[in-house]
């Protein structure tokens, strides 16, 4: 399987992953999805083709951030019944800057943009 | 539009379905691919809907992903080459029984350490076995035609198409 082709398995476990941190008390606005998918499709294929890391490898730790990023849209949302994409973008900020500052502290270069 | 927040596995009847089965037959290579980005954002979807239901009771094996992704995607894709894309409208039904599936997938995962493949499987068996008997139900009630090629149209497309 080409990485352009499993990307898109990983993101559905990803998807799934902060479903699970999210539970049932709050909604996800559909235009959260298209966000969300676009962002780390690229990030994932940037990991997978440049770097060539291993999903099943790596599943462990990123399905892990991705229940952090749940929980942390979960927050951003406060009183809100639903997590909208403002509330996304917060989130993806929280997750990729401490992805960010544990690769710094593990040496591993990556792109400003940020990467799961 | 949200995501799921409440508890029913009721699914409503899908009425009205503006297209017809002869879509497919008439649709571009354009509205292909686009019906194709499509269903990827309607399966990430489901994906987190499951995952809500699912919560933190177990994890599910990359196999059942792989196997839930590649048979709910040929249905949707499927549906909606032959309905459109209905999925604002149906949102709320499909990730209704979208629970159901979680439901039944933890419970066929009872005694292993996370839902495997078999249990996505007999899961996701259950779940159009609901939809195949709410839509004859649904048709019965309104008395529409009961045949297989009526049923699909009235309710339970998404998951039992074709």
């Amino acid at each position: 399987m080409t990485p352009a082709q499993e990307v898109d398995y990983i993101l559905n476990d990803c998807f799934f992953a902060v479903g699970q941190a999210v539970g049932t008390q709050k909604s996800l606005d559909f235009d959260v999805i298209p966000w969300w998918r676009a962002r780390y499709r690229a990030f994932f294929l940037h990991a997978m083709s440049a770097k060539g890391n291993s999903w099943l490898r790596d599943r462990h730790r990123v399905t892990a951030v991705g229940r952090f990023l749940g929980q942390r849209a979960l927050h951003h949302a406060g009183d809100s019944p639903s997590i909208d994409l403002r509330t996304a973008a917060l989130a993806s900020n929280d997750v990729e800057t401490g992805c960010r500052m544990n690769a710094e502290r593990e040496g591993v270069s990556v792109p400003t943009s940020g990467r799961a | 539009m949200s995501t799921h927040t409440g508890s029913s596995f009721q699914t409503d009847v899908t009425e009205s379905l503006a297209t017809s089965t002869d879509t497919f037959n008439t649709l571009s290579a354009v509205e292909i691919q686009e019906l194709e980005r499509q269903v990827e954002y309607i399966v990430d979807d489901c994906f987190f809907t499951v995952g809500q239901v699912v919560g933190m009771r177990t994890t599910v094996d990359y196999d059942a992903v792989m196997w839930w992704r590649d048979h709910y995607r040929e249905k949707f894709l499927a549906a909606m080459m032959a309905f459109g894309n209905r999925w604002m409208q149906d949102r709320s039904n499909v990730t209704s029984v979208a629970i159901m599936l979680a439901e039944r997938a933890v419970r066929y995962s009872e005694g292993k350490p996370s839902i495997d493949a078999d249990a996505a499987r007999r899961a996701a068996a259950d779940v159009e076995r609901h939809c195949e008997l709410h839509a004859r139900r649904a048709a019965r009630r309104q008395g529409r035609d009961t045949s297989d090629a009526a049923v699909p149209r009235i309710a339970g497309y998404w998951c039992t198409y074709p």
